[in-house]
């Protein structure tokens, strides 16, 4: 009788401790959302006057050109981030969960310490380092070859992109190979596996967790970044959140914008949700359960 | 070790090394660019460089809007994390100590800003804040409110995860045992729950605080002429200026998260220790 008069007790006042928090996120998140949805369904166009019958033209807008082909870019760039930073990430990730120490502790604080650093801080030394007058250009300059750059590319803003997610893919992947009991490779390794064998066999599947958690990220991270592709590309990269802030702060089109932006929350919560079942499929799987 | 013996796989144990080599160096490139170019004594950048001066750190003081968004970008980063400490503490303390139903879901909700394009999110807050204003008349545009409501969102489900994590790793029978020896719910909290917690919550705090001071898409449209934040200032000047004064601030802005960084990490290994994990002379989590 008192335990369970204590538990409803605890309940009260822990669901207490969760309504301002809830709250918060349902003014300042879950309201603007559901503000864009009632925006997205005006009659769009330039200077869009926000009033009359509910319509889906503005939907209906998105299907023209320029944005399926901005759309398809966009998805390729994230895409391709997250193919890269998973490439370069493992065997980061792979070496960092090998070491001990203050070895350890040193390569935590450099993939850490890109993340201390504003996204437009590591835009702007990418642009420094690309650039036609930055260190690329000079020092193609200094070997006697013509002085050229790399920016406005694609290139150049798929580097950024790697460089800027490349941190959280590391961490997810470590987190998930600091888990892995070292003792199950030896295994199979003793029992005649090679070393290629091993890593597909034991660790590749337990480190899937991190993996599909690192990628989900990084896919929405590329899909939503905004200060890479606007200082590093150039006409021929224009991602959907470069024509988002054209149509919010250009031509003042905030039906398309609404209907635009709801297109690209789609998208990142299709792949969250995605990639959280993708995950736990295979965990279960992997363990039989 | 017997992998070692193997021709094979010191190769592969080679190519490991350089992939993770390239990654690192990676990451370094565009920070020490930044750096190396604040130090030029010309506005054009020189390969090899000519000399080292300090005249764009100097010249900073020149710029208004540059030191008005470092200050602006500093309190909203500590109201922020302020913010989002309380709330997400509490939110914590409430997933973790009260089997509640839903938890999982309530958790998902509470990190979802998290997954949220910056720039999607910012247009619904400008627009929610004109219809506000049309609504009831009080104008929030232009002062930091959009700015503060903002930031907590986006700062709060690092808190909440990070403070989460250690309470679940923490030992309930510490709580109940003071409980147990007179304690109040309030003190045992005080005294027990949150010490141990400490390095969850400091590692949220600066989580919250670096996130909120480099944040840049969300911000984009609820910044105003008095209210800009610094990384919406450096990407205007980047823009401007072809010369250094974009790169003296970055790297004032970098050494200023990485000293308040290496100060927690000095108080509790937050850097070097992922949060959620166990340390030396935590209390272990039994059971």
């Amino acid at each position: 009788m008192r335990t369970e008069r204590r538990e409803r007790e605890r309940r009260r006042i822990g669901a207490l401790l969760l309504l301002p928090a809830l709250l918060a996120v349902a003014a300042f998140a879950a309201a603007p959302i559901g503000v864009l949805v009632r925006l997205s369904l005006f009659e769009p166009g330039p200077l869009a006057p926000l009033e009359g019958p509910a319509s889906l033209a503005s939907f209906a807008a998105l299907a023209e050109s320029p944005y399926p082909a901005v759309a398809l870019r966009t998805l390729r760039l994230a895409g391709l981030t997250t193919l890269f930073t998973a490439l370069l990430g493992f065997p980061a990730a792979l070496v960092l969960s090998r070491s001990r120490g203050a070895w350890r502790s040193a390569q935590l604080l450099i993939v850490v310490s890109p993340l201390l650093m504003s996204i437009v801080v590591r835009a702007y030394g990418w642009m420094l380092l690309l650039g036609r007058q930055g260190f690329l250009g000079g020092l193609r300059e200094a070997v006697g070859l013509p002085r050229a750059g790399l920016l406005h590319t694609e290139t150049a803003v798929l580097l950024a992109l790697v460089e800027s997610f490349l941190p959280f893919m590391i961490l997810a992947l470590t987190a998930s190979l600091d888990r892995i009991d070292p003792r199950l490779v030896e295994a199979a390794r003793s029992l005649g596996a090679s070393p290629f064998r091993a890593f597909s066999r034991v660790t590749l599947p337990l480190a899937l967790p991190g993996l599909v958690a690192g990628a989900s990220f990084v896919m929405v991270g590329g899909l939503s970044a905004y200060a890479t592709p606007a200082l590093l590309g150039g006409a021929a990269t224009r991602t959907l959140v470069l024509e988002i802030y054209e149509l919010v702060a250009v031509t003042f089109d905030w039906p398309t914008a609404a209907a635009a932006s709801l297109a690209l929350l789609a998208a990142a919560s299709a792949l969250v949700a995605a990639g959280a079942l993708a995950s736990r499929r295979r965990t279960a799987a992997w363990f039989g359960a | 070790m017997p992998a070692g013996r193997l021709p094979g796989a010191r190769l592969g144990r080679c190519a490991l090394d350089a992939a993770a080599g390239l990654a690192y160096a990676l990451l370094l490139a565009a920070p020490l660019a930044v750096l190396a170019y604040s130090l030029s004594p010309t506005a054009a950048l020189e390969i090899p460089p000519t000399g080292v001066s300090l005249k764009w750190y100097a010249g900073l003081l020149d710029q208004p809007r540059l030191l008005s968004g470092l200050a602006t970008s500093v309190l909203l980063g500590l109201l922020a994390t302020a913010g989002s400490l309380l709330l997400g503490v509490a939110a914590a303390l409430g997933l973790t100590r009260a089997a509640l139903p839903g938890r999982e879901a309530v958790l998902a909700f509470l990190l979802s800003p998290l997954s949220l394009p910056g720039l999607v999110l910012g247009v619904g807050l400008l627009t929610a804040v004109s219809l506000a204003a049309r609504a009831t008349g009080v104008q929030l545009a232009g002062t930091l409110a959009p700015l503060l409501a903002a930031h907590l969102v986006i700062t709060l489900p690092w808190v909440v995860r990070s403070v989460a994590a250690t309470l679940e790793s923490a030992d309930p029978a510490l709580e109940e045992q003071a409980r147990s020896l007179g304690a109040g719910p309030v003190a045992a909290l005080f005294l027990v729950t949150l010490p141990g917690a400490r390095a969850g919550i400091l590692a949220g705090a600066v989580f919250a605080f670096v996130v909120s001071f480099g944040n840049f898409a969300l911000s984009l449209f609820l910044v105003s002429g008095r209210t800009i934040t610094l990384p919406v200032a450096i990407f205007e000047t980047v823009d401007r200026y072809q010369n250094p004064t974009a790169a003296a601030i970055s790297t004032v802005a970098i050494l200023l998260t990485a000293g308040a960084a290496l100060l927690a990490d000095r108080l509790s290994g937050v850097l070097t220790t992922p949060p959620g994990r166990p340390r030396a002379g935590a209390p272990a989590g039994g059971r």
